[in-house]
C-alpha cells in the first residue's frame, strides 16, 4: 500500500477505500475508512500521490510529540542487554507531490486513538498510548493499523528491573515501510525511575525505505531525532 | 543659517546628530524591506510562526548591526556615555516612574516566565489567551475576542492563574439518575463511553462513582482527565454524550420531586415543581 502512484489511483480493502479519479487539473479524492467519508478537490495536473505512514500522534489533533506503549512486564536481569518486538499504531498519511514541494492532503488511521498522562498532572507528559503484546521475534501484524517496534533494552543499573513501558519522542523520527512499517530504538535503563531511549535511524529488514516526512510537507524545519530521558519510572 | 558644526555636546556635532538619526532610519527602512522579501519568499517553506521568529531575528539583527556602524560618526568616549547614560537614566527614572516599573515588570515576566504567548490564563479579572508579551506591556485576547493591554507592572502585582500550565486538567460532572434506574449499568456504560474517547485520559483514569442518594435522586460524579490543551471540547462534548448515553438506556435524569404524605389519610402525593399538585388530584 504505501509507495508513490500516479493518478488515477485507488485503493480498497476491508474498512479503507482510497481513489484519486477524475480528469487531469481537477481530480476528486476520496477517503472511507470506518464509516468516516473524506472527499477533497485537487487542483493539479503533474502532481504525485504518497502514501506513507507517519508519526502516530496526529489524530484526532496533535496535542504531543510523545508515544506511550504499555506491554507485558519484563523482568530485565542486571547488566543485561534484552531486544523484544512490540507493536505500535499506525497513521497513514496521504500526501501530494509536484516540483519538488509537499502538501499532506489527509491522515487517517485505523486504530483507535488514545491519550494518556506520563508523570504527574503538573509536570508530566501527555501520551498517545498504545498497549502492545511482547514478540521475540518480528511478529506478523496488519501493517495499516500497527508498525513493529525492536526495543533493545539494557539494563545498566545494579538490580533487577521490571519493564512495562516505554515512552519515546517522535519529534523527527524516520519510520522504514515495505512489507511493514518498522521502527528501532534503544531503552537504557538507569534504576527503576530512569530509562534514556533513542531512535533508531536504520530500517529493521534490508529493502524497507524511509517514509515521507511530515514535517517536510508541513513546512517545518526538519528536526533532530530527540533521546527522551523517562525519569517517572519504566514500570507500574 | 543653520552651523551644520555647531557642537551639541562634547565632540558631537548637530551634523554627527543628523547622520546617526538618518543611518537610523535606513537602517529600519532596509529591515523593514528584507522582512517583507522574507515574508514573500519564505512562507510557502516555513511555518509562520518559525517565519515570524526568523523575521524579528534577522530584523534585530539589521537594526543592531546598523546603530553599531553608525555610532563612530560620533567618535563618543566611552566614559562620557556612562556619565550622559547614567544621568539620563537618573532622570528617567523619576520622571517616568510608571514606565520604568513597566519595564522592570517586564523584564522579571521574561525571566520568571509565569505567562507563555498561547497560554490560557486569568490575569486579575482578565480571562484570555496570551497574544504578545512586550517590554512594557502584555496583550491579552479575552475568549470574546476582545484585545487587552496590561501593564507588565499590573500583571507582576496581580494573581496569575494559568489555565494550560499543567499538561492535565481534570473536570468533573455531577449526574443525577432516578431511584428506579440501574445505577450499575449507569456506571459501567458511562466508564465505557469514557474509555472511547481518544482525550479521555488513560492514565489518571476517570473516575465514575455514586457520590449521594440525593432528594430526587442518585447523584453520579463523573471526573475525567483530559490534556490541557483540549480539556474544554472534551469537557463540553463528553457532557452531551453522556446524556444521550443515559437516554439511549432509557435511564431518567428526574426533576427535583418530593413525595408528601397527608396525615389524616395517609394518602401520599408527589410533587413535581412547574407540574399539578398529584395530592390534589388524589384528594378527589
Amino acid at each position: 500500500m504505501f509507495g508513490e502512484y500516479d493518478f488515477p489511483f485507488k485503493y480498497e480493502s476491508e474498512n479503507l477505500s482510497l481513489s484519486i479519479a477524475g480528469e487531469r487539473g481537477l481530480l476528486t479524492y476520496k477517503r472511507r475508512c470506518l464509516g468516516e467519508e473524506v472527499t477533497k478537490l485537487l487542483g493539479t495536473t503533474q502532481g504525485k500521490v504518497m502514501i506513507s505512514p507517519v508519526e502516530p500522534i496526529n489524530l484526532p489533533q496533535e496535542v504531543t510529540p510523545y508515544l506511550e506503549i504499555r506491554f507485558t512486564p519484563v523482568a530485565c536481569e542486571p547488566d543485561s542487554v534484552q531486544t523484544l518486538y512490540l507493536t505500535f499504531p499506525v497513521e497513514i498519511g496521504v500526501f501530494l507531490e509536484a516540483k519538488g514541494s509537499y502538501d499532506v492532503l489527509d491522515i487517517f488511521t485505523l486504530t483507535s486513538p488514545k491519550y494518556s498522562l506520563y508523570g504527574t498532572p503538573v509536570e508530566g507528559i501527555i501520551t498517545r498510548y498504545h498497549e502492545s503484546d511482547v514478540f521475540p521475534g518480528i511478529p506478523e501484524i496488519d501493517l495499516v493499523r500497527e508498525g513493529v517496534l525492536s526495543l533493545t533494552i539494557r539494563n545498566s543499573s545494579r538490580g533487577w528491573v521490571e519493564v512495562s513501558r516505554v515512552v519515546m519522542d517522535c519529534t523527527g523520527f524516520v519510520l522504514f515501510c515495505g512489507d511493514m512499517v518498522s521502527l528501532t530504538a534503544r531503552m537504557e535503563v538507569l534504576s527503576r525511575d530512569l530509562a534514556d531511549v533513542r531512535i533508531g535511524d536504520k530500517p529493521l529488514c534490508t529493502g524497507m525505505f524511509p517514509a515521507t516526512l511530515l514535517a517536510r510537507a508541513r513546512m517545518r524545519f526538519i528536526p533532530e531525532t530527540l533521546p527522551f530521558m523517562m525519569e517517572y519510572g519504566v514500570g507500574g | 543659517m543653520v552651523a551644520w558644526d555647531s557642537v551639541i555636546y562634547g565632540s558631537i556635532t548637530l551634523l554627527d546628530l543628523i547622520i546617526f538619526f538618518i543611518s537610523v532610519i535606513v537602517v529600519l527602512v532596509i529591515a523593514k524591506i528584507v522582512a517583507l522579501y522574507l515574508k514573500r519568499s519564505l512562507s510557502d517553506r516555513i511555518d509562520r510562526d518559525e517565519l515570524d521568529k526568523l523575521i524579528k531575528v534577522v530584523q534585530i539583527a539589521i537594526v543592531g548591526i546598523g546603530i553599531w556602524l553608525a555610532l563612530p560618526s560620533f567618535d563618543f568616549d566611552v566614559g562620557q556615555l556612562v556619565v550622559i547614560g547614567g544621568t539620563g537614566a537618573l532622570i528617567i527614572a523619576f520622571a517616568s516612574q510608571k514606565i520604568v516599573g513597566n519595564l522592570g515588570s517586564g523584564m522579571f515576566l521574561l525571566v520568571e516566565r509565569p505567562v507563555k504567548i498561547g497560554d490560557t490564563m486569568r490575569i486579575g479579572s482578565t480571562e484570555g489567551t496570551v497574544h504578545q508579551i512586550r517590554v512594557l506591556s502584555t496583550i491579552i485576547k479575552t475568549f470574546e475576542g476582545v484585545y487587552v493591554r496590561i501593564p507588565n507592572e499590573s500583571i507582576f502585582n496581580s494573581e496569575i492563574t494559568n489555565f494550560v500550565a499543567s499538561p492535565a486538567r481534570r473536570f468533573e460532572y455531577r449526574v443525577s439518575i432516578a431511584y428506579d434506574a440501574d445505577s450499575g449499568a449507569a456506571i459501567a456504560a458511562i466508564r465505557g463511553l469514557l474509555a472511547n474517547h481518544p482525550f479521555v485520559l488513560k492514565n489518571p483514569a476517570p473516575s465514575v462513582y455514586v457520590d449521594s442518594l440525593a432528594d430526587s435522586g442518585v447523584a453520579i460524579v463523573v471526573r475525567i482527565w483530559a490534556p490541557s490543551k483540549v480539556w474544554w471540547s472534551v469537557r463540553t462534548e463528553m457532557l452531551e454524550r453522556i446524556k444521550q448515553l443515559l437516554d439511549g438506556m432509557g435511564i431518567e435524569i428526574p426533576f427535583p420531586q418530593r413525595v408528601i404524605t397527608f396525615a389524616n389519610t395517609g394518602m401520599k402525593g408527589k410533587q413535581e415543581p412547574g407540574g399539578d399538585n398529584h395530592a390534589a388530584e388524589n384528594r378527589g
